[in-house]
């Protein structure tokens, strides 16, 4: 389309367009300045000269403030924990189950990639209460432990789908090859289909790891020991106790959003082909 | 043997989803046709046939009003953010250094947690201080001034623009990936016949993205009808319980009142309304 010649009424819509996106990202950038604004002053500073305003001094104590009235130390191990410990676990079991349903022939394995695909639409509403009982009974009620199994279960459905379409994408002759050079399936499993698939693990560990991080309602429900509390669920109980005292609940905010943010910036690359590749197929 | 081979790589993953995922739906499915606390034992469940069904769209105005709720948020999530996903994605098309910052920006909100996002734009409503009025008082609106989340018609309204600020990125980058499939010759051909931009955009851009707006819009409805965070963390329902959305609703009665029979059936609600959607999306992602 650029090289022909750009009529007047193009450039003057092209540059409609600039504007439009500019004035687009300034707003979609504000939240963020707010709240930079908000959590790096004086509560009193800021309610009378305005969130708008340049601070009239620097309170970075803020933040160590807000870490230890908020327990955000135990927050933070903890979704850290689980994050280390439901990502790669994950993942593993993903993956083994990917591997018959792209190289395999069976009967039943198209019933069961589409019994898999459900669990993509199940709302976790529908699980919350039997999930409660459960967790109770098998005497981890109330531990971090609780949330690795429905975490795990959840998570399934989109990992086994991206790792399914990328091991149908490895020719067969590697896996005939290794066959007929006396491998046995476990071994060309971890040794020549894992090795090939860092691209895709590396995108989906990414992505399970902010989705582990910032899960809500079934750490809500599972979870009401303060030494259990997740990064969200200690964040609410953060706000519920400071929930005036705005500069310090920014900075909590702040605190738990900067993690986040980092990896995104650092590893966007990844992480966006994967969402955008994994929903083409 | 050889039969038995792909059973075994699959056993752990089935074996999680059936115990952690399948059988929770079944039994919710089960307890919501009895009248039960959800805490004492199961020998104590009356049972009611459809009645919890029936008390959710015929007897409880909140539960009706959640589900109107839902409604609304679900047709507000299919159309605002898809169509400006879709605006940006094409706009932003050519990779560029500036078009990569403006993608990063409208993308950054969507990997933020929910929650953090709700008590951010809660702090932006804030009536006294809050950046929102404080912007509106300082370009004369101060009429518009308001408690945007004490208010009972701007309350869900105001969530909503929250859940677009967040939700803009993800419609954005399916699109992008949807645009890489159409071949650049067509609007060569198209431009060299004369073609108008819109033209371009309607005949070629548009049906282009057929497999994507099957993709994005599913995946409005599913989230649309699963919306839970951002009504809990900016409103809990209020004021009074005009926000509830079925997600809220479910939860308060299953674990503040205790109803668990009830807000198994507002969850299972939920659930059918988004398998039936989901439909044409699982039929897209299973096809090779």
């Amino acid at each position: 389309m650029d090289n022909i010649v750009a009529s007047a009424a193009d450039r003057r819509f092209a540059l409609v367009v600039k504007l439009f996106l500019a004035a687009l990202a300034v707003i979609w950038l504000m939240p963020f300045v707010v709240i930079l604004l908000t959590a790096i002053r004086a509560q009193g500073d800021m309610i009378s000269n305005g969130v708008f305003s340049w601070p009239e001094a620097i309170a970075w104590t803020n933040f160590s403030s807000a870490w230890d009235a908020g327990n955000f130390s135990v927050y933070f191990r903890n979704s850290l924990f689980l994050i280390l410990v439901k990502v790669p676990l994950g993942l593993l079991v993903a993956s083994l189950a990917a591997y018959p349903l792209a190289k395999m022939k069976f009967p039943g394995s198209e019933a069961v990639f589409i019994v898999f695909l459900v669990g993509l639409a199940v709302p976790v509403q529908v699980t919350l209460q039997p999930l409660l009982i459960m967790m109770k009974s098998l005497g981890i009620g109330n531990t971090l432990w609780a949330l690795i199994p429905p975490y795990l279960a959840f998570g399934l459905p989109f990992q086994i789908f991206v790792m399914r379409g990328f091991f149908r994408l490895l020719p067969n002759e590697l896996i005939e090859a290794a066959r007929v050079d006396g491998a046995s399936e476990s071994g060309i499993f971890f040794r020549i289909m894992l090795p090939l698939s860092l691209p895709p693990l590396a995108t989906l560990a990414i992505i399970d790891a902010l989705a582990t991080w910032n899960e809500f309602l079934i750490a809500l429900v599972l979870i009401s020991a303060n030494a259990s509390r997740t990064v969200p669920i200690g964040l609410m109980q953060f706000q519920g106790q400071y929930s005036s005292q705005y500069t310090l609940l920014m900075a909590g905010v702040l605190i738990s959003i900067i993690p986040v943010l980092i990896i995104f910036l650092f590893l966007q690359r990844y992480f966006v082909a994967g969402l955008a590749g994994s929903v083409k197929g | 043997m050889g039969a038995a081979r792909p059973w075994l790589f699959l056993a752990p993953a089935l074996s999680l989803y059936v115990v952690f995922l399948v059988l929770p739906m079944l039994f919710t499915l089960y307890t919501s046709f009895f009248t039960w606390d959800g805490l004492s034992p199961m020998s104590e469940m009356v049972w009611v046939g459809f009645g919890n069904y029936i008390r959710a769209f015929v007897d409880d105005d909140v539960a009706r009003r959640a589900f109107v709720n839902n409604l609304y948020w679900t047709v507000g999530a299919v159309i605002i953010p898809t169509v400006i996903g879709l605006f940006l994605a094409v706009a932003l098309n050519s990779v560029t250094a500036v078009n990569k910052a403006l993608r990063t920006i409208y993308y950054a909100p969507a990997v933020l947690p929910l929650v953090a996002v709700g008590l951010i734009w809660g702090w932006m409503y804030n009536p006294n201080f809050g950046a929102v009025n404080l912007f509106l008082r300082s370009v004369g609106l101060d009429a518009l001034a308001g408690g945007w989340l004490s208010s009972h018609s701007m309350a869900l309204p105001a969530t909503f623009l929250t859940y677009v600020w967040s939700h803009v990125g993800f419609p954005m980058i399916l699109y992008l990936a949807g645009l890489q499939a159409i071949p650049r010759e067509l609007y060569e051909a198209a431009r060299i016949d004369g073609a108008t931009r819109w033209h371009c955009f309607r005949f070629i851009t548009l049906p282009g993205l057929a497999e994507t707006h099957v993709i994005v819009l599913s995946l409005a409805v599913i989230n649309g009808f699963k919306v839970f965070d951002l009504i809990y963390t900016m409103t809990y329902g209020g004021p009074g319980r005009s926000t509830h959305v079925l997600g809220t609703w479910m939860y308060f009665q299953t674990f503040q009142y205790y109803e668990a029979g009830y807000g198994a059936a507002l969850a299972w609600v939920i659930a059918a309304i988004v398998l039936v959607f989901a439909v044409p999306y699982i039929r897209r992602m299973s096809r090779d």
